[in-house]
């Protein structure tokens, strides 16, 4: 079954690590990629880097890129290679939104699997004394 | 459809490699593996990583396996070997 491509796009080495980790826990990412871009970057070359990122892991399903702040740098060059249906993007990336994408077996549209990643990365954070607190009700 | 029971008698719990390791085992039989704390509402699907990260079963915990499926008593054996063995680690 061919895949949704993902690519992390990053400040410094956080994408990398990221995805080593992701690769640690879920196996096989040959679908997803990383690019970590540096501080002192050109702009240009980290956009060349961007597009050669997105092709490499496209196969005609659509590629999910996930940058690590909105606002930042990484996004805002992610930004100019979305396409509709072909390259959506979903900020703020974390481990379990990595993990989610690399794991995903199941053949949903690329929109969809951006909308699970996305609720992915916000139901994995918790505030664990919220945890312990005796339970109230919700 | 067959039950059982198991408890996370390695040292770290369930943690990410363990986890890791417990679905794809799991994702190898084609029976549903629902795993559920005993001590609380909390339950997860067996072949899906952040499921089972979300159990957050710590050492000592106690799970429900429940398996529903052709092979279900292969892989409600299998599951309960994996936890009893800690997933290969020492302690």
């Amino acid at each position: 079954m061919k895949r949704i491509g993902g690519v992390v796009v990053s400040h410094g080495q956080v994408a990398n690590e990221l995805l080593s980790a992701a690769e640690t826990v879920v196996g096989d990412v040959s679908h997803v990629t990383a690019v970590s871009i540096g501080w002192h970057d050109d702009v240009e070359m980290a956009k060349d880097q961007v597009e050669r990122a997105i092709r490499s892991v496209s196969n005609g399903k659509g590629v999910l890129v996930m940058t690590d702040m909105f606002g930042g740098t990484p996004t805002n060059i992610a930004a100019m290679f979305l396409k509709d249906g072909e390259v959506e993007m979903v900020t703020g990336v974390n481990l379990p939104m990595v993990v989610k994408l690399a794991a995903n077996n199941k053949d949903i549209s690329l929109s969809e699997l951006a909308r699970d990643v996305e609720e992915q990365g916000k139901q994995s954070i918790y505030r664990t004394a919220a945890l312990l607190e005796p339970q109230k009700s919700k | 459809m067959l039950e059982g029971r198991t408890k996370v008698v390695n040292r770290l719990g369930l943690h990410a490699r363990a986890a890791a390791l417990l679905v794809r085992r799991a994702g190898a039989f084609k029976s549903s593996i629902i795993l559920a704390r005993t001590d609380q509402d909390a339950s997860a699907n067996a072949k899906s990583i952040l499921s089972v990260l979300g159990l957050a079963a710590s050492f000592g915990t106690e799970l429900q396996i429940t398996v529903d499926g052709d092979d279900e008593m292969q892989a409600l054996e299998e599951i309960q070997t994996l936890f009893a063995n800690r997933f290969g680690e020492s302690a």
